[in-house]
């Protein structure tokens, strides 16, 4: 009976667009923590297990996650991860940034996003619990 | 008959200690009760109680004694469970509320997630729990931080019964027979024990 532990069910978050001009002002939901409210007992968390960004012109910048509310974002939960101008990266736990669990929404923003340009956030998480 | 009891190992789900018509002799503290199984069925695993109530668990810090009232039975019932925790803190077991589980003489026993891996079935985490007689947990945050949660798995057993001391299902010759050693009866012990109890 070797139970499932802290591996938990891999889904996707939505596609997002972090916007200029960047700083945690404007940081946005990138992953929403399921709510059971009304259902079943079950209090869940997420570790996220891969970040992906798309660097549309937005310049050489760097990417945080946070814990906070949208618009204020800290704490951050990794360290900036960097987004190169017109490129995509893509960021593995497993060897890239540390296994981070999260009891709160996750949010995103770009430390400074150039005029005109966007920077396209895609997180996938282990849903745990 | 089948080869059931208490603390069973083996791959896969564990077995219920009791089936439909088997006698069972149900120990809460120092009362006894002489009852049948006639229905039981399985629970699968679920999340029974974040000990924190959903405030999560300060650095190196103890919990208070949360009941876990989702591992409660209805009347006439008791609940075989196994559990675990996924989050990183240590578990004291208390059944019922006041009393120790898992106690030895300097030391009563924490439960960590390590268990999934030295002990796979479960077997040692094996409790029953009698009608609504208040299981309980504290847990204990080791580390330099905050935990957000302290959830623990159940999964286990819900037998109910009907006694066989009085009511319409009495049988006072069978409860006899079983005191003798003449019937097949299985012990189930719904609490902890105090230390020289």
């Amino acid at each position: 009976m070797l139970l499932a532990n802290k591996e938990g069910i891999v889904v996707t978050g939505p596609v997002v667009n972090l916007a200029a001009p960047g700083g945690v002002a404007t940081s946005v939901i990138v992953f929403t923590i399921p709510v059971l409210v009304g259902q079943l007992v079950g209090l869940k968390s997420v570790k996220i297990r891969k970040v992906t960004l798309h660097n549309n012109a937005a310049g050489n910048t760097t990417v945080l996650l946070g814990i906070g509310a949208v618009g204020v974002g800290i704490p951050a939960i990794l360290p900036a991860l960097d987004s190169l101008n017109g490129l995509t990266d893509s960021y593995n736990a497993d060897e890239d940034f540390p296994e981070v669990e999260s009891f709160a929404n996750i949010v995103a923003w770009g430390a400074v996003i150039a005029a005109g340009g966007t920077i396209t956030c895609q997180l996938e998480v282990a849903v745990i619990g | 008959m089948p080869d059931l009891y208490i603390f069973k190992a083996q791959v896969g789900m564990f077995d219920p200690v009791a089936l439909q018509n088997h006698n069972v002799r149900i120990h809460y503290l120092q009362t006894v009760h002489y009852r049948k199984v006639d229905f039981l069925e399985g629970i699968p695993p679920f999340q029974c109680i974040d000990i924190t109530a959903g405030l999560g668990l300060a650095a190196v810090t103890p919990s208070g004694r949360a009941i876990i009232v989702n591992l409660e039975m209805a009347d006439n019932e008791f609940g075989l469970w196994r559990w675990y925790p996924i989050d990183d803190a240590q578990i004291r077991l208390y059944h019922p509320a006041g009393i120790a589980k898992y106690q030895l003489r300097n030391l009563q026993v924490p439960v960590d997630m390590n268990i999934l891996f030295r002990d796979p079935n479960l077997v040692s985490t094996e409790i029953a729990v009698w009608q609504n007689n208040r299981p309980a947990a504290e847990a204990v945050n080791g580390h330099a931080f905050a935990l957000g949660a302290v959830r623990l798995i159940a999964i286990g057993y819900r037998f109910h019964t009907v006694d066989l001391e009085s009511g319409k299902e009495a049988n006072p010759e069978l409860v006899k027979a079983i005191k003798m050693g003449k019937e097949p009866c299985t012990d189930i012990w719904c609490s902890g024990r105090g230390i020289g109890d």
